[in-house]
């Protein structure tokens, strides 16, 4: 049987890096075992497919909740069935890349919050991080365990219309995604039975030993007290955070189950009070300490940050990162590759105008079709513009807001991201896609695991891949 | 060096793993919960026999006032559509969908203390229960086959749990859970079916509530096996709170109950407290209460003795963990 029709809508976006196809629409070596299989099967069950996978995710309770009126509605994060597949080579430049780059980025943090070499040698301006809302006063001059401040980092890829890969952001704080690469896989493995082992897809499972090897090497204790802090069941992740304290064996706590007296950090347990040595936190440093950040947090506990400084407990990841991922810092992630290690960069940064240069400012005015202008500070694919789609008043308006304060945006030119084949509609159809890799920094070195998360935007031409704007994922296959 | 040796070994000794406060409060609820859906639905099937046969003794009203503490008032006889609010209704807190609801948020929040495959058969009975055409289900096919359906996830969630988890402060919690509930549904029970009692002087209309309660406790085929089928209100209280083999019988539950306590006691994960001394009095009214010594008393103060009890030792253990919680 020969099911050809799965193919016979598939577009390519002109000017585009397709994933499975070559430029002469011949089908790249990698995808063949895979493509060969969807050959082989009716579209029937394929949908079935498409409709197990969902099932799986609700039946392992693989789901986030919205909240709308009152009332929660549990979603899954939409799951396409068809691989993204990424061979030895591409990965051991994106490998050497991430580390590189966090290499570089743990060193800047430790240099911005101690002696700040980079801006006495004039490669940072000090404005750039004295204006980022994400600079913390109270890290400054606390020494870390060795030196590390991120343990753990998600970088967003993205493959250019060139076929290389740029690094969109770097995501220091508190990465998410890490569940659903190993949750994709689980159900890569029930939908296609023995096509990973013939495709030598190299295994993920490993994750979360890994994170917990490297963060309890962190401390001097050989059976440290670790825990995972959520936000609790109304955070948008909280399926991770459940996955992850289960899969690493820790106690999944919320700020109300930990209490800092005489500055160390006890968990309340049926048995009195026990003593935390490293808190996994996926509470974002405003929401830390309601005595030194905001105020009016319940998600975190009074006086960690204390407990912190003197050393008693270790946060991961430390507070304070934002100031390296933010947007108008990165920028500088080529130079500080240059500075700190003295080596030219593997990974590309994409061409970004400061908005708070005159001239910058009127290049990108000039060319506002082919730009997309961020504010420096912001997430999850809000506050964007999109100058190709964009009407005229809407680029207006928001040229106004940024002539406000220029500093807090910048622009990129609009890349072409790559596409893939996704099975919508019955039918396999490109659509753009990112690659989230998940590196992890100990003291002896950094670790990434072969694997990532493929964000896919499933609106057809879209480009934003957020899962809170119509994004989905896909099961990412590094092979041997 | 010096000091981080002795911290290792210190470490070493630290091998027993607490329990967070929070943990234990939610796995005892999550217990609470599946285990009073798990009576409801026994109730539920066992009245809806009842009334086809005798709707004027065996109304549904007592059921619904019992475990609706909603504000909202139903008036209804139809048997399905008490059975659609028992199940459903999302006003009604001691509803199916609303205990399992509840049930399913404490296992998602304590997932890395219950067996894995307990926490995929509480998310399935939710999924299961949310269906769309769950309803339909109910309204145009066999109630009975409809309660089996439910009854099921039940049976295999107990199965599974009886497998799949490790014998530990999780499971002694989770036992505290399902024996106090199962304590208290004997007690509501019963004190719903002497109601009605009070109301007949008829000694055979007596004697069906009495078979009644036997059934929905789940006595019934021991009671003819050990009786044969001559209903005496004596015989009946003697299995349902004092007989040492049947599974649902006061006595057995609040052994049960003292077991898992004192477990957790050892393993220092409850504080002996006066919890230890409330329930060796629980234990004792049980045992050493003769038939005709509850008879004098009369059983409804012997069952509220009972609850209060019961009420008292519940709170006794909340101070465990409410007295670390600020």
């Amino acid at each position: 049987m020969n099911n050809n029709h799965h193919f016979s809508s598939y577009e390519q976006l002109s000017n585009t890096w397709d994933e499975m196809y070559s430029n002469n629409a011949e089908i790249r070596t990698p995808y063949e075992t895979i493509i060969q299989y969807l050959k082989n099967t009716s579209k029937e069950t394929l949908i079935k497919k498409e409709e197990l996978s969902k099932q799986l995710f609700m039946s392992q309770g693989v789901t986030f909740t919205v909240y709308s009126d009152n009332e929660g509605i549990e979603k899954i994060f939409p799951f396409d069935i068809v691989p993204r597949i990424i061979t030895a080579i591409e990965w051991d430049i994106i490998e050497r890349g991430i580390k590189q780059r966090i290499k570089a980025l743990n060193l800047f943090i430790k240099d911005i919050y101690n002696e700040q070499f980079i801006i006495n040698d004039g490669i940072v301006p000090a404005d750039l991080i004295y204006n980022c809302p994400n600079y913390l006063r109270e890290m400054k001059g606390i020494k870390v365990p060795h030196d590390i401040y991120v343990h753990i980092a998600g970088v967003d890829l993205i493959r250019n219309n060139d076929g290389e890969f740029y690094v969109l952001e770097d995501n220091l704080r508190t990465p998410s995604g890490v569940s659903y690469m190993l949750e994709n896989r689980e159900i890569s493995k029930r939908l296609y039975p023995g096509i990973l082992p013939r495709n030598n897809v190299r295994s993920v499972a490993n994750y979360p030993n890994l994170l917990y090897k490297k963060l309890q090497e962190l401390s001097y204790h050989k059976n440290p007290n670790m825990v995972l802090l959520t936000p609790g069941i109304y955070n948008s992740a909280y399926y991770e955070h459940t996955t992850l304290a289960r899969l690493m064996g820790i106690e999944l706590v919320e700020g109300s189950d930990l209490v800092v007296k005489n500055h160390f950090v006890y968990m309340k347990t049926t048995n009195g009070l026990k003593q935390v040595d490293i808190i996994y936190r996926r509470v974002d440093d405003d929401f830390l300490d309601p005595l030194e950040f905001n105020a009016t947090s319940v998600l975190g506990v009074a006086g960690i940050m204390a407990a912190y400084r003197k050393g008693n407990v270790n946060i991961i990841n430390a507070p304070g990162t934002g100031v390296a991922d933010d947007k108008a810092t990165y920028v500088y992630v080529p130079d500080m590759i240059k500075y700190y290690l003295n080596e030219e960069p593997i990974l590309k940064n994409i061409k970004t105008y400061q908005l708070s240069r005159p001239d910058e400012l009127e290049h990108v005015i000039e060319n506002i079709k082919t730009m997309v202008i961020k504010k420096t500070d912001g997430s999850g694919g809000y506050g964007m513009l999109m100058g190709h789609e964009a009407s005229d008043e809407e680029i207006k308006d928001y040229l106004d807001t940024v002539r406000k304060n220029p500093s807090a945006f910048i622009a990129q030119t609009i890349l072409k991201l790559s596409t893939a084949p996704c099975y919508i509609n019955g039918e396999l159809s490109p659509r753009c896609i990112d690659l989230r890799p998940f590196a992890l920094s100990g003291k002896d070195g950094i670790d990434i695991c072969p694997g990532a998360l493929t964000r896919v935007a499933l609106k057809k031409g879209s480009l934003v891949v957020n899962s809170s704007q119509g994004g989905g994922s896909k099961d990412t296959w590094v092979i041997q | 060096m010096a000091a981080v040796k002795t911290l290792g070994l210190f470490n070493n000794f630290e091998t027993i793993k607490r329990m967070l406060s929070r943990v234990a409060n939610n796995l005892i609820w999550l217990e609470r919960y599946m285990e009073r859906g798990n009576g409801i639905i026994s109730l539920l099937k066992v009245n809806f026999y009842a009334n086809q046969d005798s709707p004027e003794l065996f109304s549904w009203t007592p059921i619904i006032q019992n475990y609706n503490a909603s504000s909202e008032k139903i008036h209804t006889e139809d048997a399905i559509e008490c059975i659609e609010y028992m199940v459903f209704n999302t006003s009604n807190p001691n509803s199916i969908l609303n205990l399992v609801t509840k049930a399913r948020e404490n296992a998602r929040s304590v997932q890395e203390h219950i067996s894995r495959e307990m926490w995929l058969c509480i998310n399935n009975y939710y999924l299961y229960l949310i269906r769309k055409d769950l309803i339909r289900k109910l309204k145009e096919e066999d109630p009975i086959v409809f309660l089996d359906e439910l009854k099921k996830y039940h049976l295999m969630y107990n199965g599974t749990m009886d497998l799949t988890q490790e014998r530990g402060s999780s499971y002694y919690f989770m036992n505290v859970g399902k024996f106090l509930e199962r304590v208290i549904q004997i007690s509501d029970f019963t004190a719903m079916k002497l109601i009605e009692i009070a109301k007949t002087s008829d000694s055979l209309e007596q004697s069906f509530y009495w078979k009644n309660l036997l059934l929905s406790v789940g006595g019934y085929q021991l009671y003819l096996k050990t009786h044969k089928s001559s209903f005496q209100e004596n015989h009946i209280i003697r299995m349902i709170f004092q007989d040492k083999l049947f599974p649902r019988s006061m006595y057995y539950c609040v052994n049960k109950l003292s077991r898992h306590i004192n477990k957790l006691i050892e393993i220092n994960e409850l504080e002996k407290n006066n919890t230890e001394f409330l329930l060796g009095k629980l234990e004792s009214t049980i045992k050493y209460t003769t038939i005709d010594g509850i008879n004098e008393q009369g059983l409804n103060h012997f069952i509220s003795d009972i609850k209060e009890d019961i009420k008292n030792i519940s709170l006794s253990i909340n101070t465990v963990y409410f007295s670390h919680s600020n």
